[in-house]
């Protein structure tokens, strides 16, 4: 059996006909060939799979595709500009903040939703909102960082958030 | 420092330079073993046993072939039939190897062991059909725990071993029996380390592509040693017979000359250390099993014979920390079944899977004896030492080895009259045991404990016990007890002297006392170590004689018709920065900027070999050495062109940001492009330099003390770390950002291992923590900032780098473990446990009952 819908990814359309069973980690990792979105564990944990449904950070691997009909959806691919990467992107490489980055993807998306509701959070508030992300490589202490660079770059932009990348 | 816009002149080597690989990867445009999909491809499950130890009766796939989006089921019993077994490698006077096929066929020996794997269009229905095998198991006495291998009433794993212990090898330094007569104290403690897992972010995996024309294959693996990938998978995934493989050999010449060529280079590298190796290991092997003697010619001919060794390429993996340095026994029956089929196929390794199997570490009980004189002189160690390996051994590092280097590190930075140990590893029902982040990490735990312990019991603080039995400048050059040469980058005593600046000992006690009495508990643990980073000469052979084959890295170097700088490692980086690390380096030797050097790594038709690939601290001083002088030896070749071209005399000749001129006219300077256009060669490099390094030669240590400060909640059992100093030494850096972030990272690990981590086996040998639920790897909450010093020690002699990957997670164990046990001092706890969860903490402070 399978169900067709139109997907909505980084403002781009695209009719997916799938089982129903199928995660919206897979189909966008699989049948639109957005790789970047990372599965570290599939039981909803890890938070390597984060994307925003409709800038709301949600686990890709716990969501089925059909559930995102009708929403958009953000995945790591849809936040630079061009060349340019995003400010949270820039901000993470200025830091030094990933090293394997598997878990990255996850990471930058949960900060830019935290950043959209909360565009100046405590480093507490940051550890809090990130604790749902988990990273093995770095100790978490760079990561901290990207954020607090982010915070400053998006308020010297005079941007109040990277709601919607 | 700011990306790619950097100009050379300055010195790229010393600055926290940002990273050359974050553009791909921040932008999700990374290329993980996942995200390769060829067409086509076959998606892989493997079904795997549900029960500890059992034999298997039958097994039925009748009903799982006939689904139709299933393209082949094997049985591990038909996959066997088109395989060699895993063989010994590293074999050691004591030690028996048990040979082991990709998958079981007659017997599973832990929860989660490989029987039968399928095909299907895709993972959803590979896994699907898993349900519709029927296996009939019967089962035996799991062995859950190192005191069920102990037993003499054990089930066996492995039918030819002695009772279950796979190795037993003493080994004394110096008069153990007279220095420990005639000590005036002795101190014994036994500790025991739970079962760890090293848990990358991403499981593994491997897609082997099929080449539909010549049948060759190509593999993606997230492998940290890709060569040995490459060479075992062509030794073990397609059985032939001997007699064919020596007639192939005969006729092919192309085979055979090839063949001849890279034996000669391998033994001009490597003859010397090959020669240490001595019969004792191999005797100890065929003593329990001959039947090395049946698979080995047919495995090594088999490897002559062949017209066509894989390509494995890797690209960018998701972490390693040991756990991908193997090679897995899936890797080998997911290239048979390619090879079989003539069909692409992928698997991509679940999480419950990884926790059950994809690597387990540092099950390890220690018994110490310290023998000191009351003036607080230590006098003698002596350790037994068990270590659970679960089932399988790793290969082609297993667990024993880990046993030996710490026999080789245990008197760590401390001066000894005498040492024993006696090393047992033993078989359990478990998943095996892998190399973790510093895989001898417990000599380090063990000690740094026993020397709290006997502080306590002599009226020692423990940093003047430390500073009094520590090896200092003075003493150098010196050896320590168990062989390596000690020289002054040895400066473990320093990095402690500098850690009691930065933490004021007296004033924390007195906040001590002031919470004490407040009901607060805070709690101090220092731990000291060095380690080989890559250590003396002569260290991998005081481990393992004729280990020192593992040592050399290679580079090689190029300049392209183009004039662009493409450099090409062995090493296998999985997140340590090195497209970073060695731009800085080829940059720096070359003139030019960071972002003119490109770094080839992970494919193996390009990249030179290596046994081990990364890991052991290597990537920085001997990897980093490698592409050093291979690009030296570039520069030169460019230069003695440039200087025809120039019409100057070559020592005038100077590069700088790209523009080759003779000194003080840069105006009139030429590219690299314009001096490769000069040079007649028929291939595309024009210039062009390998080199293999094995270090500068003595010292190589890398050195650190780690301090802790504890708060212990009794009401929660919980153990907060409002401070942590890493006071470090790896003598000069090459990139301090890369440096904090290894340290930190460890440090993390460390964190997890004390507090959050266990891999945790009931009675009956079953797995409890196969998800993250259960597995608690520390989050952004529990992980407390740290604070990281650096010391430069300098030792004369370039490349002076030493590795830093492995330190953070020697130290934190002990350093954390330590403090607790200075916080809990008011109820006379005792730390023997590494796993300190709350309810052993409540435990240990009298607050709830043991049971
Ligand atoms: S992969 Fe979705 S939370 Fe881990
Ligand atoms: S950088 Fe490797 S898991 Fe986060």
């Amino acid at each position: 059996m399978t169900v067709s819908f139109t997907l909505n990814v980084n403002g781009a359309a695209t009719e997916v006909s799938t089982e129903p069973r199928r995660t919206l980690s897979d189909v966008i990792r699989e049948d639109l060939g957005l790789t970047g979105t990372h599965l570290g564990c599939e039981h909803g944990v890890c938070g390597a799979c984060t994307v925003l449904l409709d800038g709301a950070p949600v686990r890709s691997c716990l969501t089925l595709a059909v559930q995102a009909d009708g929403h958009e959806i953000t995945t790591v691919e849809g936040l630079a500009n061009g060349d340019e990467l995003h400010p949270v992107q820039q901000a993470m490489h200025e830091a030094h903040g990933f090293q394997c980055a598997f878990c990255s993807p996850g990471f930058m998306l949960s900060t830019v939703a935290l950043l959209a509701e909360n565009p100046n959070p405590s480093r507490h508030e940051i550890r809090e909102e990130l604790s749902g992300n988990l990273c093995r490589c770095t100790g978490y202490h760079t990561i901290l960082d990207g954020v607090e660079v982010a915070i400053r770059a998006l308020a010297s932009d005079g941007a109040s958030g990277g709601g919607d990348a | 420092m700011n990306e790619r816009t950097q100009t050379s002149g300055l010195g790229f080597v010393g600055q926290s330079v940002t990273r050359v690989e974050d553009d791909r990867l921040l932008r999700g445009k990374g290329q993980y073993v996942a995200d390769i999909e060829p067409e086509g491809v076959l998606h892989a499950a493997f079904l795997r046993s549900p029960f500890a130890h059992a034999t298997i009766r039958s097994i039925d796939v009748t009903a799982a072939r006939r689904s139709p989006r299933v393209t082949a089921v094997f049985t591990a019993a038909e996959l066997n039939e088109l395989t060699n077994p895993f063989p010994p490698f590293l074999m050691m006077p004591g030690l028996y190897t048990p040979l082991y096929m990709c998958l079981s066929d007659k017997k599973v020996r832990h929860v989660g062991d490989p029987v039968a794997l399928v095909l299907a269009d895709s993972r959803y229905h590979a896994e699907d059909a898993l349900e519709l095998i029927e296996v009939d198991y019967e089962q035996l006495a799991p062995v859950a725990s190192i005191a069920d291998a102990l037993s003499v009433n054990a089930e066996q794993v492995w039918e030819r071993a002695d009772g279950n212990v796979l190795l037993d090898k003493s080994d004394a330094y110096g008069d153990v029996e007279s220095v420990f007569a005639s000590a005036d104290r002795i101190v014994t403690e036994r500790f025991s380390c739970q079962r760890q897992s090293n848990q990358p972010m991403e499981t593994r995996g491997s897609v082997i592509e099929v080449d539909p024309e010549t049948g060759h294959l190509t593999i993606h693996n997230a492998t940290q040693s890709s060569h040995m990938l490459r060479w075992l998978t062509a030794a073990l995934a397609k059985k032939e017979s001997v007699r064919s493989s020596l007639k192939n050999f005969a006729t092919n010449k192309d085979r055979r000359d090839s063949f001849i060529v890279a034996a000669k280079e391998f033994m001009a590298q490597n003859g010397e250390s090959m020669q240490n190796q001595d019969n004792a290991g191999p005797k100890s092997q065929l003593r329990k099993d001959r039947s090395m003697l049946r698979h080995l010619p047919r495995t090594l001919f088999g490897l002559l014979g062949k017209d066509d060794y894989p390509t494995v390429m890797a690209r960018d993996i998701g972490g390693g920390f040991g756990a991908k340095g193997p090679v897995a026994r899936e890797d080998i029956a997911l290239a048979a079944a390619a090879i079989d089929l003539g069909r692409s196929v992928k698997w991509i390794e679940d999480r419950v899977e990884n926790l059950s199997d994809g690597g387990h570490a540092r099950e390890e009980d220690l018994t110490v004896s310290l023998a000191l004189d009351n003036d607080g002189t230590f006098r003698g160690l002596k350790v037994d030492l068990v270590l659970d390996q679960g089932a399988y051994p790793a290969f082609p590092i297993g667990a024993s080895m880990a046993t030996q280097i710490m026999r080789v590190m245990f008197p760590g930075a401390y001066k000894f009259d005498a040492f024993h140990l006696r090393a047992r590893t033993v078989a359990t029902n478990k998943g095996k045991y892998v190399a973790y982040r510093g895989p001898w990490a417990n000599e380090t735990w063990a000690r740094e404990r026993i020397i709290d312990v006997a502080a306590k019991a002599l009226g020692y603080t423990p940093t003047d016990l430390r500073l009094k039995n520590m090896f200092s400048d003075q003493d150098m050059p010196a050896a320590m007890i168990t062989g390596p040469a000690l020289d002054e980058t040895m400066s473990t005593k320093k990095t402690l002297e500098h850690a009691m600046q930065v933490v004021d000992i007296d004033e924390f006690r007195d906040e001590q006392e002031t919470a004490r009495a407040e009901g607060r508990y805070l709690g101090l643990g220092f731990a000291c170590y060095h380690e080989a980073a890559p250590g003396p000469p002569d260290y991998f052979d005081s481990i393992s004689p004729g280990a020192g084959t593992l040592g050399t890295e290679y580079a090689r170097t190029t300049i392209e018709r183009d004039g662009s700088i493409v450099v090409y490692t062995s090493q296998m980086p999985h997140g340590q920065s090195h497209e970073t690390t060695y731009a800085q380096i080829v940059a720096d030797e070359l003139g030019v900027g960071i972002a003119d050097v490109k770094l080839v790594y992970g494919n193996t038709d390009r990249t030179p070999f290596s046994v081990m690939g990364t890991g052991g601290s290597r990537g920085g001083p001997l990897g980093g050495g490698s592409v050093k002088y291979s690009s030296r030896e570039v520069r030169q070749q460019v230069i003695d062109a440039a200087a025809e071209l120039l019409e100057a005399s070559a020592d005038d000749i100077d590069i700088m940001d790209g523009n080759i001129h003779v000194s003080g006219v840069p105006a009139r300077g030429v590219s690299f492009a314009d001096v490769a256009a000069t040079v007649i060669s028929e291939g595309d490099q024009p210039f062009d330099a390998t080199f293999g390094y094995t270090g500068k030669g003595d010292g190589g240590w890398s050195c650190a003390t780690h301090a802790c400060i504890v708060e212990v909640d009794l009401e929660t059992g919980r153990v907060d770390i409002p401070r942590y100093v890493v006071v470090e030494d790896c003598g000069p850096i090459i990139n301090p950002a890369i440096v904090n972030g290894q340290v930190r990272g460890g440090v993390a690990q460390g964190v997890g291992a004390v507090l959050y981590e266990s891999s945790v086996y009931d009675t009956e040998a079953n797995l409890q923590a196969t998800t993250y639920m259960d597995y608690l790897i520390p989050t952004a909450m529990e992980i407390p900032y740290v604070e990281v010093h650096h010391l430069e020690t300098l030792s004369p002699g370039e490349n002076d780098f030493r590795g830093v990957g492995e330190g953070g997670m020697i130290g934190a164990p002990p350093a954390i473990t330590n403090a607790i046990e200075d916080a809990l001092g008011p109820f006379g706890a005792r730390v023997t446990d590494q796993y300190l969860p709350p309810t052993k903490i409540l435990e240990m402070a009298g607050i709830i009952d043991p049971d």
